[in-house]
């Protein structure tokens, strides 16, 4: 996170992590598509011809307090996606790094299980190798592509969700299922360790508890929060990550 | 936001700020809007962020031409550039610069990414229909009151306010559109820089684990060869004694022995003497191996070192049945070396020619002149060049044949390998420690020679020495390795 206090800014940058083709670009794409675009910018992708992605994709979203508020400050979020590629291990890193949340899109296939694990300990071990504390960073898991046949089952997800600390999330990015829902999850707990450590929502001129509905507004979305929030099956939404003891 | 904060790749990929100036191509943003001004007939200039004119494309109205030619006229003209120059677009983005003369200008922001990154000029243009000199122009100056500043006034480009914005929205739109393209390019470069050094810095990291590894891997074999001549040194000693007094027992200074007790007194000497050239073949190796073996060199003749060889093998070829033969050809060279040693080479080669052999066979020992244009070595070493790098010389080649059963052509470059036996089952059949050969290869290199074996399997083997012919004035001329 980088505070301008010059040019009234307020910089937050979320990470869309994952094994290789499990959908961080569908996502982003999706998110795009999504929101209207008053207050995100162009999607940037850069991709080969096969559609793997090869360095990254941002999306820019920014947020201004509502009403008439003196000096507030915006709210800029960037989105990237990694390459998901193992080859692509240094770029995966660069982007990671300064990460203020992640969200971790994982492929629901039976089959893609191992590569899930295998990302997800990448990503501990990239965020080590960073200096971060892997438990004071904010991550919420999506189980993408729920809508494929032989994926992993809404039980077996739901029980080992409801056991783990990380929100959980399922969806089915291509059609925009769960896209939004996952997206508000992450900026949910990424703004609560943010705002509880930085005090933002002063910065920005709104209280605290006003910026998820705000988001929703200026990204021009019809549902709201309560309910895109609800739509976690497990993990702990509430609880900010653990502190560093 | 936690650890340490990180400005490596954030710069790139987090805030960083963007300039029309970075991104852009000057002459072509001046192209492009030369080609707006083509089509449009309305001046347009773009500027940077911090007030630099990047582009622009237009030239001087004939109004502002006559204008200028007055002194108020020129004073009035310059304060309304200023004015232009240095006007903000303001909250919406979209403001209106009137001039004098009744034209304007539109200022507008160019914005990238929610920034403002620079104005877009268009302009002088007159909105509407109206041909009429205003007053501020008029009364500016009598020159200016006259008829030519209304005819003037028509050829400005006239144009609706709203088509002006609509032509202004298709210029920032490209323009947006090619500060994208560079900004994403701009970005895609730097990361993919910075990837590069990362998987530099990675590959840095390793190679330098490597190198600490491979050094510790040199002083342990360092250390291996000491302890291998340490130990082969203590061994020695005790094992002097073991062979001295089994002689002596057998040779009955102790009293006589019954036929049993000296057939067993024999088999402990005789295990002695192996294992005493084991660890002798031990010291030779690690000696030439740490490059601390000591030559005596001087003149040696060759036939006398060949003729030795065989005098002492003799008995043992006689033992097995094998023919072992002596061929010295006409006027061999002199060579420069240590005669025991060279002694060494051939005693070992011919004993192991001899171990293969079967009853019957031969062992020929030849040794000739021979002119030699290739470099030591063989024809594997030859790097080219060789016309220029290895003038011809005479060597000394020493050929020990046998009719043994052969080395495969696969095992011909290992055989020379310490410890290595072409069939391990062949140390039991034929005893030997497999050092032989690698102290024969190590003796002769240290001689400046080659030893090889030649193709002649399966019909037996041929192993070739060649050394080189000792210089008639060592000093005068120095040897071409």
């Amino acid at each position: 996170m980088q505070i301008n206090f010059g040019g009234r800014e307020i910089a937050m940058k979320l990470v869309y992590y994952g094994p290789a083709l499990s959908g961080k670009t569908t996502n982003l794409r999706a998110l795009h598509q999504l929101t209207t675009e008053g207050s995100r910018g162009r999607l940037m992708t850069l991709e080969t011809k096969d559609d793997r992605t090869l360095f990254f994709d941002m999306l820019p979203l920014s947020l201004k307090a509502e009403g008439d508020k003196p000096n507030a400050m915006t709210l800029r979020i960037k989105i990237f996606t990694v390459p998901g590629q193992v080859l692509h291990a240094s770029t995966r890193r660069l982007v990671l790094q300064g990460a203020d949340g992640v969200a971790f899109i994982a492929d629901s296939q039976i089959s893609e299980t191992e590569h899930n694990a295998a990302s997800f300990l990448d990503l501990r071990r990239n965020l080590t190798e960073l200096g971060v504390n892997v438990k004071q960073t904010p991550v919420v898991i999506q189980f993408n592509k729920r809508d494929l046949d032989r994926v992993r089952s809404d039980d077996e997800i739901g029980a080992l969700a409801r056991r783990g600390r990380e929100p959980v999330f399922k969806a089915s990015a291509v059609s925009g299922a769960g896209v939004l829902e996952t997206f508000f999850g992450l900026l949910h707990v990424t703004w609560a360790k943010l705002d509880g450590e930085h005090n933002l929502a002063k910065m920005l001129g709104i209280e605290a508890g006003d910026l998820l509905p705000m988001a929703a507004r200026q990204l021009g979305l019809k549902s709201d929060v309560p309910s895109m929030l609800a739509a976690c099956i497990g993990g702990n939404l509430t609880r900010t990550p653990a502190r560093a003891t | 936001m936690s650890g340490e904060p990180d400005v490596r790749s954030e710069d790139l990929l987090f805030d960083g700020r963007v300039r029309i100036e970075d991104l852009v191509d000057r002459e072509g943003l001046d192209e492009l809007c030369k080609s707006f001004q083509t089509l449009f007939g309305i001046a347009v200039r773009v500027y940077s962020a911090d007030g630099a004119l990047l582009a622009d494309a237009g030239s001087e109205q004939e109004l502002c031409a006559f204008v200028n030619t007055t002194g108020e006229g020129r004073k009035a003209c310059a304060t309304v550039v200023g004015a232009v120059r240095a006007r903000d677009p303001g909250e919406t983005g979209d403001v209106i610069q009137p001039c004098f003369t009744g034209a304007q200008y539109r200022i507008m922001a160019i914005e990238y990414d929610g920034r403002r990154v620079g104005r877009l000029i268009v302009g002088p243009f007159v909105a509407g229909k109206s041909n009429d000199p205003p007053p501020t122009l008029t009364t500016l100056d009598p020159a200016l009151a006259g008829p030519r500043s209304r005819d003037l006034l028509a050829k400005m480009p006239h144009a609706k306010t709203e088509t002006v914005t609509r032509i202004a929205a298709h210029l920032k739109a490209s323009l947006d559109l090619i500060l994208f393209s560079g900004h994403r390019a701009h970005v895609t470069t730097a990361v993919h820089l910075a990837s590069v050094r990362e998987g530099y810095r990675q590959l840095e990291e390793k190679t330098a684990r490597l190198q600490e590894a491979f050094d510790r891997l040199k002083e342990l074999d360092r250390l291996k060869s000491n302890f291998l001549a340490t130990v082969s040194h203590e061994l020695r000693t005790p094992l002097t004694s073991i062979i001295g007094y089994s002689e002596m027992l057998r040779e009955g200074l102790a009293g006589e022995l019954s036929p049993e007790q000296r057939e067993f007194v024999a088999t402990i000497h005789g295990k002695g003497e192996q294992l005493l050239s084991l660890i002798m073949g031990l010291l030779d190796l690690s000696k030439l191996e740490s490059g601390t073996m000591r030559m005596s060199m001087r003149t040696v003749r060759i036939e006398a070192v060949l003729g030795e060889v065989v005098s002492t093998l003799t008995p043992t070829a006689r033992k097995k049945n094998v023919t072992l033969a002596l061929d010295l050809g006409r006027e061999l060279a002199e060579l420069r070396g240590d005669p025991e040693r060279l002694r060494q080479v051939f005693l070992n080669l011919v004993e192991n020619a001899l171990k293969f052999t079967p009853a019957g066979g031969t062992v020929t020992l030849r040794a000739k002149m021979v002119e030699t244009d290739a470099p030591p070595g063989g024809d594997d070493d030859d790097d080219g060049g060789l016309v220029l790098l290895a003038p011809t010389r005479t060597m000394l080649e020493v050929r020990v044949e046998d009719t043994g059963i052969g080395i495969p052509q696969r095992e011909r470059s290992r055989v020379f390998d310490a410890f290595y036996q072409v069939d391990s089952s062949s140390t039991r059949e034929h005893g030997g420690t497999g050092l032989g050969l690698s102290i024969v290869k190590r003796l002769v290199e240290a001689h400046g020679g080659t030893v090889r074996i030649e193709d002649t399997a399966p019909k037996g083997t041929t192993f070739v020495v060649s050394l080189p012919q000792a210089a008639p004035h060592e000093a005068e001329a120095p040897r071409v390795a």
